[in-house]
């Protein structure tokens, strides 16, 4: 298995190494430093600068990778750029946007200890040229006129707590910086960095002269609407909290693992029993973590984080390897230090430190784990808790059986870490055959289950996937489908298989006619007559057609500009509707076409925006049927649905004559 | 809150019923807890259809209190579909069209209620089987009103799709209004609109939106009625709205165009009109009541949003929902107690034949007295009153807080045994949808919930009106925190992240 054969080599490596305390020694500080990124509780709101200040004193390189907008952003700075206008960088909390402030700040050669600085606000100037259409050849210095830029690197820090007055000065230059907006010949340009709370907050705070009310329109719009800039408004706006997730994953997990603290550790060369030793479960969920499974099933879940609509910041994704790697229950912080390997193998809770269970933040306390944004996202997966009466028979009964017995032998037995341990052998034992009926041994024992399902789905192998039912495991049954079947699919510029938009379609209409139907080759559009909302709807209003006919279909696509997976219908080539078809929408329908029944759960939500998409298709419908003339006869005619014993629809018309 | 406004004297044309005036002279002619919001609502749109006609709606022409209206009956209409068991066993045990139709119509002649010569061949030109006629029976009955409830076919109501399914609420015998489920709730609707400046604006609105719903059904309903002259009720006179002008039918009306407005389907406007019709009426009997009782603070509501478990926020909105339910009788003994007080008693009770005199300023001021048996002393006197208005304030006015609050949505038992303010899903889109014009921050929704109509969510507004002791701000904040999954959860919020979320209203004008 990958993370076996992984191990092997280390431990083959292992011995060439030379002892060297000193590398053992700054390996121990990386840990140290490592744990920083972890869910130890701070109050700073500039983690950046916090973190790089620590790492200057203590001499390491902090985790730095490029966020996928530096390049953008720098652009809107540099010689890219021959008329700069103001930039805005907003997002959540560790969305990394006092970071990518201070690469600007570096491009346009500001001085470290400026930056260094605890002012929230900084100034520098910058040669533009005159010309505002291009760079010219020349460095001659009357091409070039000189602007002012602003850095209000914290916004937050730097307008007055709520309540307080602002201080004149302040409120001025931020009065001035909304002119700016709306002015094409002002010198002063600002960059601001700030939470969208905080920046819409602060706004709202200001005396509300025309340009202040038209900028707070501008940034609402912006952010609520998700656009970049708008047209006459010298501003560029980018919400740092719609980059995808697993694309910062992947940039993250690689410097993470990269990082050269990792090789000092290793180069120590460890007795047994110490820090990065063969029996160390930092060294273990270290290595794990770099295993090619592992990685893929994270970024799984955070690429179903982004299509439900969940986004995980940057530092949240550090602080998620963090304590994959670090967490333990019974050490301070629920976080490994160097001295506590070693008491943490001598006490024999090596496998309380597995990584399965870190992921999922299981480590630390209740109230804490949940107050912490990506345990609280993971959390909704129910990874652990979900399982399947395959899965569970493979985990209960599976060893030495003659269908699960290599399943059980390679995922748990084998798994001299996290795997089955003595305790696990006497607690299965006690639940089949025991005759106690204390509850507080068959919860521990259940409790077992749950870590040893969560390390199965880190375990088992792509090939497996299908016949283990890896994604029941989760609460999103059809979640690997979503991801292999829908969106790598549509992200390829492929098709999506028929059988699977039917499938969708028969969940809809299912919805939309509040009926057990099965039709799957016409999408069903229906009423009641009084109430669009209503549950049932037997007044059938038209059938759109699923393969193209006439300008009808219903597709999927991917929007190139959000990259969310659409579920579009189409009333003719200029008149459609789009539906976020998102993980928890896929899951919804494909299950209500499948079973008829979903956990009530997630339904609700699910049912009031397919409630509200069906509106939208019927006024799409009505548009495209006021250009039809209207039939010259008075008579009313109304198609009612009803079905057949098998679901199929038999609609009626009846014909009234007034 | 500002002092109650001085009340308007009933007309002199009034009828002078021997009953008491007390619930009346507060509050008005009258609040009736058995007619229910969407009943208040049809009575309402038959006095403003009616009044519409006479090219006066919404207009008291300054004679206020006197309107006078007639509705329509529509017996066939109510006959076919709520007092025609026939069609399943016909359609079962006659095979062909002209007999079913032959059979119906022979069962109808003498079954149908309250018609002089009942005649239903009528249909037959609209409908080509009685099969398609059974259809459409069935469908229109399936969107009616009460069409489950055991109440009295009389008491069942097709939904408002135009003006041929308006008509008003009948007795047994179909003859007359015995004002058992019309109790003039609605008409005092009418004249709280009636009695707001922003009244035209209401007007071109209410009827914009009435000319643009959907046709079809109205048509199809008027298949189901004769055309020959409508049968009318006689004169429906006597409402009576004792004030003049008053803050909440201002807010009655600003809600009411606020989702008028909206970009809301065809008739899915109804609900929100009904809803917030009941909570407006509700809201002006707590109103006043506090008003006659000096009170100087705002009313306030404090809404859980409902918990697993019980919560300090639960404990408070119970406490505060018995409250608020004793209002209305508190200000019935305070405005007894006021006559008491008044110049006039004190100098009556002083002079000789004090209690004749008495008896002549209760028979004047509260219409009470005729029937008065004990002993001839003014204080047994005013105490009797006292006895017999709380007895009959508690029959009916008494409980308009609670049940126009659970028709509503806006009280509830839910997970407890008592109950309090719970607002449920849709009384959420109904406030939001009357207060929301595309979007506001969410605190600021709050805000203004707590400013309009008292209701209290989250911390802020907790803060300002709970004392020190009773106020505990993580219980509010994990109550505005389900408010927000609440709405998240009926698309109706949008989070940006942790410091910012946007309540949304998708049907807002701009937005197709």
């Amino acid at each position: 298995m990958a993370q076996s054969l992984a191990r092997m080599e280390t431990q083959r490596g292992r011995a060439e190494y030379v002892p060297n305390p000193s590398f053992a020694n700054s390996g121990h500080a990386w840990l140290k430093f490592l744990r920083h990124y972890g869910p130890v509780p701070r109050a700073d709101n500039m983690f950046d600068e916090t973190l790089q200040r620590l790492a200057r004193r203590q001499q390491i390189a902090p985790i730095d990778f490029q966020h996928p907008k530096q390049a953008e952003i720098a652009d809107c700075f540099n010689r890219a750029t021959a008329d700069p206008v103001s930039v805005i960088l907003t997002g959540t909390a560790g969305d990394g946007k006092t970071h990518l402030c201070r690469q600007v700040w570096k491009a346009l050669r500001g001085s470290d200890d400026d930056w260094a600085s605890d002012n929230p606000y900084l100034t520098i100037g910058f040669e533009y040229p005159k010309d505002r259409t291009t760079w010219p050849q020349s460095a001659e210095p009357r091409l070039y006129r000189s602007v002012k830029i602003h850095f209000i690197r914290d916004l937050s820090g730097w307008a007055p707590q709520q309540g307080a007055e602002w201080d004149v000065a302040k409120e001025a230059l931020l009065q001035k910086f909304c002119h700016s907006l709306f002015s094409s010949d002002s010198d002063e340009i600002f960059l601001i960095a700030a939470n969208d709370g905080q920046l819409i907050e602060s706004f709202r705070r200001l005396n509300g002269t025309p340009d202040v009310k038209r900028a707070r329109q501008v940034f609402e719009d912006l952010l609520v609407e998700d656009r970049q800039e708008q047209t006459g408004v010298r501003l560029k706006f980018f919400n740092l909290s719609r980059a995808s997730s697993a694309v910062l994953f992947d940039r993250a997990i690689e410097q993470f693992l990269a990082h050269p603290g990792w090789d000092e550790l290793k180069q120590g060369v460890p007795a047994e029993n110490d820090v990065f030793g063969p029996k160390c479960p930092i060294r273990q969920n270290y290595e794990l973590l770099g295993t090619p499974l592992v990685r893929a099933r994270l970024r799984s879940l955070l690429e179903l984080c982004d299509y439900n609509g969940l986004h995980v910041p940057v530092r949240q994704i550090l602080l998620l390897l963090t304590n994959a790697v670090l967490g333990h229950p019974d050490v301070g912080q629920h976080l490994m230090l160097p001295g506590d390997v070693p008491k943490v193998i001598a006490a024999g809770t090596v496998s309380k430190a597995s990584i399965y269970n870190n992921i999922f933040g299981a480590n630390l306390s209740d109230i804490r784990r949940q107050s912490i944004t990506i345990f609280d996202f993971l959390e909704r997966f129910q990874i652990g808790s979900e399982t399947s009466n395959r899965v569970d028979n493979l985990l209960i009964f599976g060893d030495g059986d003659e269908n699960l017995g290599d399943y059980f032998a390679n995922f748990i037995e084998k798994d001299k870490f996290y795997g089955a341990d003595d305790r696990f052998y006497a607690a299965k034992h006690e639940y089949i055959e025991g005759t106690s009926e204390d509850e507080e041994n068959d919860n521990a024992f259940l409790q077992m289950l749950v870590a040893q399902r969560r390390g199965l789905f880190f375990k088992i192998p792509k090939d497996a996937e299908v016949e283990l039912n890896l994604w029941e495991l989760t609460v999103f049954r059809f979640a690997g489908e979503y991801l292999d079947e829908v969106v790598a699919v549509l992200k390829r510029g492929g098709v999506v298989k028929r059988p699977l938009v039917s499938h969708l379609v028969k969940g809809l209409n299912r919805v939309f006619t509040g009926m057990l139907i099965n039709s799957d080759r016409e999408l069903f559009l229906a009423t009641s007559g009084n109430y669009s909302q209503a549950k049932v709807s037997r007044i059938l209003v038209e059938r759109v057609s699923v393969e193209p006919s006439k300008g009808e279909k219903v597709i999927l696509r991917v929007d190139p500009a959000s990259g969310r997976v659409l579920l579009s219908v189409f009333f003719a080539p200029d008149n459609y509707v789009d539906f976020n078809l998102t993980l928890i929408r896929y899951e919804f329908l494909l299950r209500i076409a499948i079973e008829g029944a979903l956990p009530a759960s997630f339904s609700r939500e699910c049912y009031e925006d397919l409630l509200a998409f069906k509106s939208q298709l019927i006024a799409a419908y009505s548009k495209r049927q006021a250009k039809e003339e209207s039939p010259s006869g008075s008579t009313i005619s109304l198609m009612l649905l009803s079905l057949t014993e098998l679901g199929t629809p038999d609609p009626r018309a009846v014909e009234i004559m007034p | 809150m500002n002092a109650l406004p001085q009340p308007l004297p009933p007309p002199e044309s009034f009828e002078q019923s021997s009953s008491m005036w007390v619930d009346e002279a507060i509050w008005g002619h009258r609040l009736y807890d058995e007619q229910l919001p969407w009943f208040v609502f049809l009575e309402f749109l038959n006095v403003f259809t009616h009044e519409d006609d006479k090219g006066r709606a919404f207009d008291e022409q300054d004679k206020p209190n006197e309107l006078k209206y007639r509705a329509a009956h529509r017996l066939y209409l109510r006959n076919i579909l709520f007092n025609n068991p026939h069609l399943p066993n016909i359609r079962l045990s006659y095979p062909n069209d002209s007999n079913r139709w032959e059979e119906w119509l022979r069962r109808m002649k003498s079954a149908a209620t309250g018609l002089n010569h009942p005649e239903f061949g009528f249909l037959k030109d609209h409908f080509h089987s009685f099969e398609d006629f059974c259809e459409i029976v069935s469908l229109v009955r399936s969107t009616s009103l009460e069409v489950n409830s055991n109440k009295r076919w009389t008491s069942k109501f097709v939904f408002p799709y135009g003006r041929g399914c308006l008509y008003e609420d009948l007795d047994n015998n179909a003859s007359t209004n015995d004002r058992r489920f019309f109790g003039r709730t609605g008409e005092m609707l009418y004249l709280m609109l009636c009695r707001t400046p922003r009244k035209q604006e209401l007007l071109a609105a209410f009827k914009g939106r009435l000319a643009k719903a959907e046709k079809t059904w109205a048509s199809i309903i008027n298949c189901l009625q004769p055309t020959s002259a409508e049968d009318m009720s006689g004169e429906r006179a006597n409402a009576f709205l004792p004030y003049a002008s008053h803050p909440c039918f201002d807010d009655l009306a600003d809600d009411w165009l606020a989702v008028l407005r909206l970009n809301i389907p065809s008739y899915d406007v109804f609900p929100h009109l009904v809803n917030l019709a009941g909570l407006h009426i509700l809201k002006y009997q707590l109103s006043v009541s506090r008003q006659l009782l000096g009170s100087s603070t705002p009313l306030k509501l404090i809404c859980e949003v409902v918990a697993p478990k019980k919560t300090l926020v639960r404990e408070l909105s119970c406490d505060l929902y018995q409250s608020n339910n004793l209002l209305p009788a508190q200000a019935v003994e305070t405005f007894i107690a006021n006559i008491d007080r008044s110049d006039d008693w004190q100098r009556a009770i002083t002079e000789n034949g004090a209690f004749e005199k008495c008896r002549r300023i209760l028979k004047e001021k509260v219409r009470w007295g005729e029937d008065y048996d004990g002993p001839p002393d003014a204080g047994e006197l005013i105490s009797r009153l006292r006895q017999d208005a709380m007895k009959r304030h508690r029959q009916h006015v008494a409980n308009i807080h609670r049940n126009y609050g659970r028709e509503i949505g806006l009280v509830s038992k839910r997970g407890t045994v008592k109950l309090r303010y719970a607002p449920t899903d849709a009384l959420f889109k109904t406030l939001l949808f009357a207060n929301v014009e595309k979007r506001i921050e969410l605190h600021q929704f709050l805000d203004r919930l707590h400013l309009r109509y008292g209701f209290v969510f989250g911390d802020k507004e907790a803060e300002q009106v709970l004392s020190k002791d009773e106020f505990d701000k993580k219980a509010f904040q994990g109550n505005s925190r389900r408010l927000e999954q609440r709405l998240g959860s009926l698309g109706l919020l949008r989070r940006l992240s942790d410091g910012c979320a946007y309540v949304v209203n998708p049907f807002h004008t701009e937005a197709r």
